[in-house]
């Protein structure tokens, strides 16, 4: 009876010891990062909490370690308005944003309104950050390619019925069965939206599978002919899926562009051309290549982004 | 709160909660089918006994996820691998409960019952089961408010349920739409709690629950 009593103390303390040792780690963890103190500008790198947001904003960071910068890393903070708000009191320094969902959260537009090109986006938005009186701060040079909704389909399948724009999934819908996630089936620029644009739109089944993976596995298996993802899933690197092109422009275009403080422009006149010389190096293949790596080979952040800038020059 | 109500009025809102019980009841129904014929074949050997035990320890330990995306190949999108996966996670407390509450019926009851000439199968349906019922019962509610909870789950594999608007909320960032599926399913989860308790009494054999009252009162 004793050593039974004993037992359960022992155990109790030890249970007690690692989840103090947990907490403790789990504490001390988060948005660490490397950044050792090198003595040169400082600068503070945010991110979104998703694979390509936390891809961009590791290579911007360590364009700027190449550089000799003492970089602090908030990768996976929030939302883009916990974004914009970590900029204006100083939080971050920078961080990536797409020019549609500026257009749209940050700007505060109708979504209706939102311009048909790239360049008109990106412009609109630009001169909103540059003339903002709160915090001063300017969007840089975009990368170019558009993260926006991606419809797919398994090529085969889609080539046997002459799939090619979303006007032709449309007219054959009727036959088809579409996997498609909640928020996409309820918000007005999603399923409503496409829907208005091409009124024949009229899919068999629509099965709501609220997890990417199995989305696209589902296509795989034959369990669902459309599917619906992100242009730049790491998924739609393999040539077995097909986009199905949006002829109408139905959605905002969203190309990531870094947002940054006018203070650390003003302090460091080489960050503008850093953080510009990071957003050429990428186009659409090259991202569904580096959020593959991540999402589907569970490669490390940090060595996807090290490589790709290695790959490019622009660290070594 | 607008949004709240909002969700709590779309047409596939009703649906997906009965679903959600649906879920529940068929996979309960289906644990008990499993686990309480295994429960009664196992109890008379201990080393079927702990074997089951064990079995049924290591089956709570497998995320219910997984299950979901294992059987997916199997059994496609939707509701049948969802059934399944939830079926899976109803038999261990049932299992677990059973095999105990069976083996606790003490030594002496069952030797009394054997000098009075009763077969073994007489002695399982009038003795051993109404002892063990309590406990057998606090199994299936253990389970069925599992079941209740993990449901939600089936979102990820096209199994709808309430799950849903949980998932939605995340997705675009709204409270009131997560919040809808959450309460609704706590309130599911509460009800089955409730309700498996007044079955527990109702099913506690007369002579046992004055037993209970006695020890009580004499504590």
């Amino acid at each position: 009876m004793k050593n039974k009593t004993m037992l359960i103390r022992a155990v109790t303390a030890l249970l007690v010891t690692a989840l103090l040792a947990v907490t403790a780690a789990c504490g001390g963890g988060a948005g660490g990062g490397a950044g050792g103190d090198s003595g040169g500008p400082k600068v503070s790198v945010g991110s979104k909490k998703f694979t390509e947001q936390i891809l961009l904003g590791e290579m911007y960071a360590q364009a700027f370690e190449d550089e000799g910068y003492d970089v602090t890393r908030k990768l996976n903070l929030g939302s883009e308005q916990v974004m914009d708000k970590s900029l204006q009191d100083g939080t971050i320094d920078v961080y990536p944003e797409y020019t549609g969902t500026a257009y749209v959260a940050i700007l505060k537009k109708p979504p209706e309104s939102y311009p048909k090109t790239a360049k008109e986006t990106y412009e609109q938005v630009a001169e909103f950050y540059k003339n903002r009186k709160d915090t001063p701060m300017q969007m840089l040079e975009p990368a170019h390619f558009n993260n926006s909704y991606g419809i797919s389909m398994l090529t085969k399948e889609a080539n046997k019925l002459g799939i090619e724009t979303l006007e032709d999934l449309a007219a054959k819908s009727d036959q088809l069965v579409f996997s498609s996630y909640s928020e996409f089936q309820n918000r007005s620029d999603g399923y409503p939206n496409m829907k208005e644009n091409y009124p024949k739109l009229d899919f068999k089944e629509i099965k709501i599978v609220n997890d990417l993976g199995i989305r696209f596995k589902a296509l795989a298996e034959g369990e669902a002919d459309v599917g619906i993802g992100y242009t730049t899933d790491g998924q739609l690197a393999s040539p077995e899926l097909k986009v199905i092109e949006d002829t109408k422009t139905i959605w905002p275009i969203y190309e990531p562009a870094p947002v940054v403080t006018q203070e650390l422009l003003d302090k460091n006149g080489d960050a503008k051309k850093i953080l510009n010389e990071v957003s050429a190096s990428l186009n659409a293949d090259k991202m569904r290549a580096l959020n593959g790596a991540v999402d589907l080979e569970q490669e490390d952040y940090e060595d996807v982004a090290r490589q790709h800038l290695e790959d490019e020059g622009i660290i070594n | 709160m607008n949004e709240f109500m909002n969700v709590l009025q779309r047409p596939d809102f009703i649906e997906n909660l009965r679903l959600h019980i649906e879920y529940t009841v068929l996979a309960t129904l289906l644990g008990i089918a499993v686990a309480i014929p295994v429960a009664i074949l196992v109890n008379r050997s201990d080393w079927g006994s702990t074997v089951a035990i064990n079995v049924g320890n290591i089956g709570r330990a497998v995320p219910s996820l997984a299950v979901l995306v294992l059987m997916f190949p199997l059994l496609g999108l939707g509701f049948d691998s969802a059934l399944f996966a939830l079926t899976l996670l109803a038999i261990p407390p049932i299992l677990i409960n059973g095999v105990v509450g069976l083996r606790q019926v003490s030594p002496q009851i069952l030797d009394s019952a054997k000098g009075m000439g009763l077969s073994g199968r007489q002695i399982l349906q009038g003795i051993q089961v109404p002892i063990a019922a309590p406990i057998i019962f606090a199994g299936i509610r253990t389970s069925a408010v599992q079941v209740v909870a993990s449901a939600t789950l089936a979102t990820f594999i096209g199994g709808g349920a309430l799950g849903d608007y949980i998932v939605e909320g995340f997705q675009r960032n709204s409270t009131a739409i997560a919040l809808a599926g959450a309460f609704a399913v706590a309130a599911l989860a509460i009800i089955t709690e409730v309700g498996f308790g007044f079955l527990e009494r109702a099913f506690t054999p007369k002579g046992l629950r004055i037993a209970q009252k006695r020890q009580r009162a004499g504590k």
